[in-house]
């Protein structure tokens, strides 16, 4: 069975992944339009206020899911979930930057097994280096019976 | 039912349920903007059964995307400060859900508050929850 306190104190908040983005308008303005939104805002790429929508963040994938060293946990893997936090407006077509760390791993145990969860957090900053928005991806592994 | 202020915000009310569009066309739409397009595990029913699926899925942050747009037209003016979701189970594609939000807590001080949200099947099951804080612009 995986150690999850071996695992904390080896990866927990050690940066592992920093990747370049540029969000599109137009991209950012369709996933908008696509979930419902209504606020020009989010969907008229010539408002003034025009900002990225949060699924768009929240799709923004880091180089590496989990550290190169992470052990391979084995069992099924499933996205667990999505956060994003919106610090201040992030505007398409500037250069950000994202990095990533382990933020939390932890387990839970049910009936059918136990399911290991990873959450990795990206942190997005432009390129003077203020701190925009900060997402979460949630990782489940249910463990296989035997390990 | 919209709300201007903190205000205007009760505690335990329920924002009016909203359908969103989970069309297969939305979707797809969606998956291609997001770069999750190709396997037709978002665009294709039979390319999703072909894959063991129930048929084509909503992405999960697309749900994401159906809170977030919810929040935005109960409150005009308040800001989603953080929103987290759990996948519970998948969305299917051309099947009716109804997004619901209760608001959880009030923090006047801040001017912010707190949602629980859900996504339910026509079934009634609960396909996506999780929590959002929404900031409104500071009183006076």
């Amino acid at each position: 069975m995986t150690d999850i306190d071996d695992l904390r104190s080896k990866f927990l908040d050690l940066e592992f992944d920093r990747t370049g983005f540029v969000i599109d308008a137009e991209q950012s303005a369709t996933v908008a339009k696509a979930s419902g939104e209504t606020r020009t805002e989010f969907i008229d790429p010539t408002d003034p206020d025009f900002e990225a929508c949060a699924p768009i963040l929240a799709s923004l994938a880091s180089g590496r899911r989990l550290p190169i060293d992470f052990p391979a946990l084995g069992g099924i893997s499933m996205d667990g979930g999505k956060a994003v936090a919106c610090i201040k407006p992030v505007r398409p077509g500037i250069k950000l930057t994202g990095k990533t760390h382990l933020h939390d791993i932890y387990a839970k145990s049910g009936r059918s097994g136990r399911m290991i969860f990873l959450v990795s957090r990206m942190q997005l900053y432009d390129d003077a280096g203020e701190h925009l928005a900060t997402t979460d991806s949630r990782q489940v592994i249910r463990e296989r019976p035997d390990q | 039912m919209t709300v201007q202020t903190i205000s205007d915000v009760v505690f335990g009310d329920e924002i009016t349920p909203w359908q969103p569009d989970t069309s297969l066309e939305a979707s797809r739409s969606f998956a291609q903007a997001v770069g999750y397009s190709g396997s037709g595990r978002f665009e294709d029913h039979e390319k999703a059964r072909a894959q063991g699926l129930p048929g084509a899925l909503v992405p999960g942050i697309m749900g994401m995307g159906f809170l977030t747009s919810m929040i935005h037209r109960w409150a005009p003016r308040g800001k989603v400060k953080h929103i987290d979701t759990v996948f519970r189970a998948p969305v299917l594609a051309d099947h009716d859900h109804t997004v619901t939000a209760v608001v959880t807590d009030i923090d006047e001080e801040n001017d912010e508050v707190v949602l629980d949200l859900t996504i339910k099947n026509a079934q009634e099951e609960t396909r996506v929850f999780g929590t959002a804080t929404v900031r409104f612009p500071p009183a006076g």
